[in-house]
């Protein structure tokens, strides 16, 4: 297994739309994509509790928590400031709870459907906030399931990037998919691809999505 | 949420009490090192104050992580008339890192222990695990290879079981029932009930070595 996410980054001017996401999913499967199923991953933002708001800056900033669809009895924290993930049984989420040091605030879905094209895997989604249900973004995961190991992967999935790019291009859509290879070696994560880097890097997109959110309201 | 009771037993009597496990729960023990960290939240984080301990066990080829909560223990009139404590409990392995993880969210380390000893798991009405251990402090942070006994001379049993809100009177039922057949070498309790040992604690681990005693080799 070895993973790249990506995420739509509208053009200047331009937002996300269903639209953006049905013309998306009618690519892969123009490029004769089999539809497999539905997929779901989760993240969440966790806050401290504070009894004085003065001293926030003591604590991380960007503590998220995410699942996996691949594993649905781990949950993956990560600290992207300081380069930690940490992988944990799903119960790790009822032990926050009671310790109520961090509370939960905002959390997002990422939720579609998955495809096969022979050796590869692609996963479709809408990013949608739980608390509003509207279209925050879209991502795709493109997952290359023979070998684990990113120096013997890279090549490939990059040569298959580019299939899907140009493929793409021809709809003319008003925007493309970025992927942004964070520095796993940071994080203390090893060449072999685990779902900790899956982890990391929809921490990695949480950021990117936010900037362009910014620079839209901007 | 567990079911749990303690005791304490004197080290010359261990063997003995290893020798009585063994014909009771019909399974071979499992040697436990296990260091234990016991990390607070920092002053200003939280409403109120919280605890977690951080488990580390050192007996496997790779040391593996688990995170631990223990959470209040059942009161009142129904709490009182069982003889062992019902507590919540929540539990989630852990990748290494997690220590580092906990002080960047703002907890300290209050007291760390390293548990030295073994552990029988099995069967009886309810997955009961009795371990039994030597307690011992570090006299360097984290420096488990210098571990020194916190009570020379004594060792901690600890009989647990899993429970649910829907079982956890069957489940202490199990207990405190397999927990009789241990009553001639020691006496087991609600945490924080102390007891002592026991007075027939000698004359029974002399009984059961010059039985058993060839069987554990």
């Amino acid at each position: 297994m070895y993973i790249r996410v990506l995420h739509w980054q509208p053009n200047a001017g331009h937002t996300v739309s269903s639209q953006i996401l049905a013309e998306v999913s009618q690519c892969v499967e123009s490029i004769n994509g089999v539809k497999e199923g539905k997929w779901k991953a989760t993240l969440s933002f966790y806050r401290p509790v504070l009894k004085e708001q003065a001293n926030a800056a003591e604590f991380p900033r960007d503590f998220l928590g995410i699942s996996l669809p691949e594993q649905p009895s781990k949950y993956y924290f990560v600290l992207r400031g300081q380069r930690l993930v940490l992988e944990a049984d799903s119960t790790i989420q009822t032990i926050m709870e009671k310790l109520q040091s961090y509370k939960t605030r905002v959390a997002l879905n990422f939720e579609g459907f998955q495809y096969q094209l022979g050796d590869f895997q692609l996963r479709v989604g809408k990013v949608v906030s739980i608390q509003s249900e509207s279209l925050r973004g879209i991502v795709m995961e493109m997952e290359y399931r023979p070998i684990s190991s990113w120096e013997k992967s890279h090549k490939i999935m990059g040569e298959f990037f580019d299939i899907w790019q140009e493929a793409l291009s021809k709809r003319s859509l008003p925007g493309h998919f970025v992927h942004m290879e964070p520095n796993f070696g940071e994080f203390g994560l090893s060449g072999q691809y685990t779902l900790q880097h899956t982890a990391v890097q929809y921490a990695t997109i949480m950021l990117q999505m936010i900037a362009t959110a910014q620079s839209v309201r901007n | 949420m567990e079911c749990v009771v303690q005791g304490i037993i004197e080290t010359q009597h261990v063997e003995a009490l290893e020798i009585l496990l063994l014909g009771l729960c019909g399974v071979h023990r499992v040697r436990l090192r296990v260091h234990e960290l016991c990390l607070k939240s920092g002053p200003n984080l939280g409403s109120e104050a919280s605890e977690v301990r951080l488990l580390c066990d050192l007996e496997q080829p790779e040391p593996t992580w688990t995170v631990r909560h223990v959470g209040g223990s059942m009161r009142g009139a129904g709490a009182d008339q069982i003889s062992v404590l019902v507590r919540t409990m929540v539990e989630s392995k852990v990748s290494k890192n997690v220590l580092r993880l906990f002080y960047l969210l703002g907890y300290k380390l209050d007291h760390e222990l390293l548990r030295v000893g073994f552990a029988f798991h099995f069967q009886r009405s309810a997955q009961i695990t009795v371990t039994v251990s030597s307690v011992n402090k570090m006299l360097k942070l984290h420096a488990t290879d210098e571990a020194v006994p916190v009570t020379p001379g004594i060792q901690l049993v600890e009989v647990t079981a899993p429970a649910s809100a829907e079982n956890y009177n069957e489940v202490a039922a199990a207990v405190s029932s397999f927990c009789e057949y241990l009553a001639p070498l020691l006496h087991l309790s609600k945490p924080g009930v102390s007891t002592g040992v026991v007075p027939t604690a000698a004359a029974a681990a002399a009984s059961l070595m010059s039985y058993g005693g060839t069987t554990i080799m």
